[in-house]
């Protein structure tokens, strides 16, 4: 069901009556997290076809059902991530909110300082990563080591002491896709070298932006980063 | 009206009080909706309560601007009980979970009853033939595949892929 050349509305209505196979919803959930156009055309064939879950007679739950609700929240932690489950749709914020970032700025980086500290980085690394990355902040200084494996496992290493603002803590962020929002890699809930695992990515490539933040506890709550940038830069394929 | 999107947000900051509300208010529907799809008590039960677990793990990427919390919160719940059963377990049920098992004729003219007069969907949905009519009520409410209806009104695969892409044309033009 790739049939990109079909007409969208058709393509959303065979999500929304659930004809439309995993890959084809993620796909359009990715579509309609990207725009907003798209994502109220998903929401107004959600509610059209949403008069049909109104027919359903209800049934009484069983007494113990929020007994076991409540019993398996303990054990799940807040997702930060937002595109690579094809559950709903990742929301971000309103399109007409302030960047907290711009993606843009990248550019200005100290190339050689990267270069220098990945060559280095290179040589003592003990697993082969696709790509390195050294994260750098305002002041031009590097603060942590990205490396990102095929598999997706991503190595962060932080370089020197970081002191994480009262109440937040750090969140990892890649973008797959250049033209793409960014994707959460997951939170470092304490500020020493961590090792991240996110499904559903493609492989990590040459120039891919790595970015941390400070954010919330739980991560960003939009799913995008809001929080102040720690540091960021672009990966490299160790030579 | 309950403000679903409020109680929502409300999750997202960590309210349990809020996901036990929405629970409270749509939960035996949720359950419905889910009995119609898997058939099996049991089943539809875990489905509900796994739909609850997500909406509070993934409440924090709700955005009011970008939808409606009713139909998010019953998105979850269908791609639920749809990966549910695309795993096949409407193959394992057991005898006594026969006794459980309705129709789909039964299924299908209860929700048209139900579904009422002079609402925007019956309208159009009244306009289709019958065949495509039905092709589109099985896939939504029952959560059949092309492939399962082709099966179950005995006519070919084409067939059925045609009533359903020309009866969703149909109803998008009906209900712009």
């Amino acid at each position: 069901m790739t049939g990109n050349e079909r007409p969208l509305e058709e393509r959303i209505d065979e999500v929304v009556i659930g004809l439309a196979d995993e890959a084809e919803c993620a796909r359009i959930e990715r579509m309609a997290a990207e725009d907003i156009t798209v994502a109220r055309m998903l929401d107004q064939a959600r509610k059209r076809f949403g008069e049909l879950d109104d027919t359903a007679r209800p049934e009484a739950l069983p007494d113990d059902m929020w007994a076991r609700i409540s019993g398996r929240l303990e054990t799940v932690e807040p997702e930060p991530a937002i595109v690579r489950d094809p559950d709903v749709v990742p929301f971000r914020r309103p399109d007409n909110a302030p960047r907290a970032m711009s993606w843009a700025t990248i550019g200005s980086l100290a190339a050689s300082v990267v270069l220098a500290i990945a060559l280095a980085w290179t040589l003592f690394s003990q697993k082969d990563p696709a790509v390195i990355a050294v994260l750098i902040n305002d002041a031009g200084e590097p603060v942590a080591v990205v490396e990102g494996s095929v598999d997706n496992t991503t190595l962060i290493t932080l370089l020197g002491p970081t002191t994480v603002p009262e109440g937040r803590i750090m969140q990892v962020w890649t973008k797959p896709d250049e033209d793409g929002p960014p994707v959460s890699l997951g939170v470092l809930s304490r500020p020493t070298s961590t090792r991240l695992e996110v499904e559903n990515l493609p492989a990590p490539s040459a120039n891919q932006l790595y970015e941390i933040t400070f954010e919330q506890a739980g991560g960003s709550p939009t799913g995008l980063p809001t929080g102040p940038i720690h540091g960021k830069g672009l990966a490299q394929q160790p030579l | 009206m309950t403000d679903y999107a409020q109680l929502l947000e409300n999750c997202a900051g960590g309210d349990r009080a809020s996901l036990r509300t929405v629970m409270d208010a749509e939960g035996g529907r949720m359950l419905g909706v889910a009995l119609r799809m898997l058939r099996r008590r049991d089943l539809a039960e875990d489905a509900v309560q796994e739909s609850f677990v997500t909406i509070w793990r993934k409440a924090h990427q709700y955005d009011r601007n970008r939808g409606a919390a009713k139909a998010w919160i019953y998105t979850i719940l269908r791609n639920r009980c749809l990966t549910m059963l695309r795993q096949d377990t409407r193959e394992i049920a057991t005898e006594s979970d026969v006794l459980e098992m309705r129709q789909d004729s039964d299924i299908l003219s209860e929700t048209w009853e139900r579904l009422g007069e002079g609402g925007d969907l019956q309208r159009c949905l009244e306009r289709l033939d019958a065949k495509k009519r039905a092709a589109v009520l099985m896939a939504y409410v029952l959560g059949y595949t092309h492939g399962e209806i082709s099966g179950r009104v005995g006519a070919p695969l084409g067939s059925v892929k045609s009533w359903l892409r020309r009866g969703l044309a149909q109803l998008r033009e009906c209900l712009s």
